[in-house]
């Protein structure tokens, strides 16, 4: 039975028609290749999916946290690599939600209904786990700011239309002296780098970002100078759970898949074969305890309730059990596992675990919590608990 | 009870490390990316005589014993273990042939074997649920001056780039489960070694299904007696689960020293993240699997060298590192971050090679099915 609204069932199979008829059939080849899917934004524009977050009345399809953790989930059943891409448009969009002004909205949710994609660019060689570490600088220069510096590991940095650039507008000032701005593409000084091959999710675009005395109008800063980082970290509690939800798409397609190979060429140890059975009930147990986790925090934001340390929780909780499944995968599939595509999903899995704040970085948030003073009471019952 | 190496052995091993640095570090990584068959490796490994380590001395190998070979092994493995799947593989048939082959059989074989002038390749596995079973299942007919092949053997090392294989088939149509085990040269009319198949890891050491479409053999094709295939295969899959382990250990051990290597130099939050306690916690946990895993393997290789049983012992190796194997892994490319997901690094293409040494038991024979029989 499901607890899902008519509506978001019907959003659900809608989507799952998409990943299997645009997505899951051209995963493998464009893994292969290593090479990034241009044709799925042109598949995926006229239902304007990449805008499910953008608010109505820009023209988006303002679908509530759990529908867009339900069609991430089924992207990542399709191909963690196509579902980051769509994962990564959505971060890049969410400072917008988080710290945008009206004509900033305006601006720049437009071209994302119209098909485009956004990038979130905050990671730099010196500041990874340490997102404040950062050398990129924003000097103010009459009404714009000139911007120097460079970024990696930019998901989607090579086909976005829009960026969020974070950069220091005060050196002197550690995290509080970073600021977020909003970079289009095409500005001049601003390039794209080296393209990363990795380990997984290979069709997603992977780069590196430079930025060569780049001007952009001082109305392209979000928020105030300063408020970058809390600007950047309010992004990532929204962003996290969308990438869980990718962690349980890999995680669901791997005991499928496991599933109907076992019976296919093993049935005989599966009735009776309780070291089978066991092991799939033990897949089981971890994807819908994943997911319920992840529904839960998606349900927490949708009603306005805090929900930062959950949202580390079903990060780090979906990617781990995205992690553990397809490796258990692999191996009750045994050598088909290691020369089929199953392998991919092991390969995909492992990112779960690192990008958007490694799962350590997840563990801190979630123990900083744990160790916080109790608060008065009264105020100990969470919405939703 | 001593659990270090003789001095001879970590002579051996010293040689190895020496081999790996000279002839493999240089390589591996182009071999990852091709996957070519690394013919001059071969033959140098020949010329340095570890092709015939396990092989006692009358035979023409070095007779250094089990233990060095699983030494060897994880040594060269630290650098590619792409070009381990090929040796252990080579050396599966080398040594099959050695303990159950003729004379004749010996003559033919093992010396080229050991010289690098034959690859070897040992194929059991099929397509159905366990070998013997199933359509594919390979078929040996007995002819008036022999038998004829028919079936096909799956995911076979070594496969294309081999001279001869060690296969088993199923002599008796009403007694599946007795494998007749035969020696079959490549050149054989009918035997068809399809296309390659992609491996997540393991670059290098091809892999491909085996067609035998009416192959026909002479009676001295057959290894060993009649329906003796199934011991053999066996014994020969234990002893390669404990090579196997040692490639996964050699693996494992170049994957936490270049994460600690890494977490040293890497500053995050104003110092080095080797500094942190959650990245000591994640590398010391791959460094204890690890460690135990190699005393359990030394453990089961000593008992192998000694000619004592070592199902049990060589099962509870493998069960340990299919649980623990990847994880290795898995923390090491963690503590490197984006970095260890990144293929200009080394930890993708060690994540990819270890999953191959670890998790490709087939639910027909999980390992915990003998130790549990073992267990009095």
């Amino acid at each position: 039975m499901s607890l899902l609204t008519a509506e978001q069932q019907e959003i659900k199979k809608t989507t799952r028609e998409f990943v299997a008829k645009n997505i899951i059939p051209n995963a493998a080849e464009y893994d292969k290749k290593g090479e990034f899917h241009a044709f799925l934004l042109d598949a995926a524009r006229e239902s304007k999916i990449f805008a499910m977050a953008v608010p109505k009345e820009y023209g988006g399809l303002e679908y509530s946290a759990l529908t867009q953790g339900l069609v991430l989930e089924e992207w990542g059943y399709g191909c963690a690599g196509m579902g980051t891409t769509l994962a990564a448009s959505i971060l890049g969009m969410d400072p917008l939600l988080v710290a945008g002004n009206e004509e900033q909205r305006q601006r720049y949710f437009d071209p994302i209904v119209k098909g485009g994609i956004a990038a979130f660019g905050l990671t730099e060689p010196a500041a990874g786990s340490d997102a404040a570490g950062g050398k990129t600088t924003a000097v103010r220069s009459g009404d714009e700011y000139v911007l120097n510096g460079s970024k990696c590991f930019i998901t989607n940095g090579g086909y976005a239309s829009v960026y969020i650039i974070l950069a220091k507008t005060d050196p002197t000032k550690g995290v509080k002296g970073i600021s977020a701005f909003i970079v289009e593409r095409g500005r001049p000084g601003f390039t794209v780098g080296t393209v990363d091959h990795k380990l997984g999710i290979r069709s997603s675009n992977t780069v590196e970002l430079l930025l060569k005395d780049v001007h952009i109008p001082a109305s392209n800063l979000l928020g105030k100078e300063g408020e970058g980082m809390k600007i950047a970290m309010m992004t990532l509690d929204i962003a996290r759970p969308a990438i869980a939800a990718l962690a349980v798409g890999i995680a669901q397609r791997a005991l499928d898949e496991c599933v109907k190979y076992l019976q296919k060429r093993f049935p005989d140890k599966l009735q009776p074969g309780q070291t089978l059975q066991f092991k799939l009930a033990d897949m089981q147990i971890q994807v819908e305890a994943a997911r319920d986790t992840l529904h839960h925090t998606l349900q927490l934001r949708d009603s306005g309730a805090p929900f930062s340390e959950e949202s580390a929780i079903s990060k780090a909780l979906c990617g781990d059990v995205a992690m553990a499944i397809t490796t258990q995968a692999v191996s009750l599939m045994g050598s088909y596992g290691y020369t089929s595509e199953i392998a991919k999903l092991m390969r995909d899995a492992k990112i779960m675990q690192i990008y958007e704040g490694t799962n350590q970085i997840q563990r801190l948030v979630i123990s900083r919590a744990v160790l916080a003073p109790a608060p008065a009471a009264g105020a100990a019952q969470k919405a939703g608990k | 009870m001593n659990f270090q190496l003789t001095e001879e052995q970590q002579l051996i091993e010293q040689s190895a490390r020496d081999f790996a640095k000279e002839f493999l570090d240089p390589i591996a990584v182009q071999l990852d990316y091709t996957g070519e068959f690394p013919k001059a490796v071969i033959a140098e490994l020949a010329n340095h005589d570890f092709l015939g380590l396990h092989l006692p001395a009358e035979a023409g190998g070095a007779g250094a014993g089990f233990v060095s070979y699983v030494a060897v092994i994880e040594s060269l493995s630290r650098s590619s273990a792409a070009v381990t799947s090929i040796i252990n593989n080579q050396a599966m048939a080398s040594y099959a042939i050695q303990t159950w082959g003729s004379d004749a059989q010996k003559k033919q074989y093992v010396r080229a074997f050991i010289k690098g002038e034959t690859i070897g390749a040992f194929a059991v596995c099929e397509n159905g649920p366990t070998t013997g079973i199933g359509p594919d299942a390979l078929n040996a007919t007995k002819t008036e001056d022999g038998y004829v092949l028919k079936g096909t053997k799956a995911y076979v090392r070594n496969a294309g780039e081999a001279g001869v294989y060690v296969v088993f088939a199923v002599t008796d149509a009403a007694d599946p489960n007795a494998l007749t085990a035969f020696v079959v040269d490549a050149s054989a009319a009918g035997l068809k070694v399809g296309p390659r198949l992609n491996t997540m890891g393991l670059k290098g050491c091809p892999v491909a299904h085996v067609v035998f479409d009416d192959v026909k053999v002479p009676e001295t094709a057959v290894l060993g007696s009649l329906k003796a295939g199934r011991e053999i295969a066996t014994r020969v899959l234990a002893l390669a689960s404990v090579a196997e382990a040692a490639q996964t250990v050699g693996i494992g051990q170049a994957a936490v020293e270049h994460a600690a290597a890494y977490a040293k130099q890497r500053v995050q939050f104003g110092k080095p993240i080797a500094t942190l306690q959650a990245i000591q916690t994640l590398l010391a946990e791959a460094a204890t699997d690890c460690y135990l895993a190699r005393l359990a393997l030394r453990a089961a290789a000593q008992l192998v060298e000694d000619g004592k049983p070592f199902e049990a012992e060589a099962a509870i190796v493998k069960s340990f590192l299919a649980r623990l194997g990847s994880k290795i892994l898995v923390d090491s490319c963690q503590v490197e971050g984006g970095m260890g997901f990144s293929e200009s690094m080394p930890l993708p293409r060690l994540f990819r090679d270890i999953a191959g040494t670890t998790l490709l038991d087939s639910p027909a024979d999980f390992p915990d099915y003998a130790i549990a029989a073992s267990i009095a």
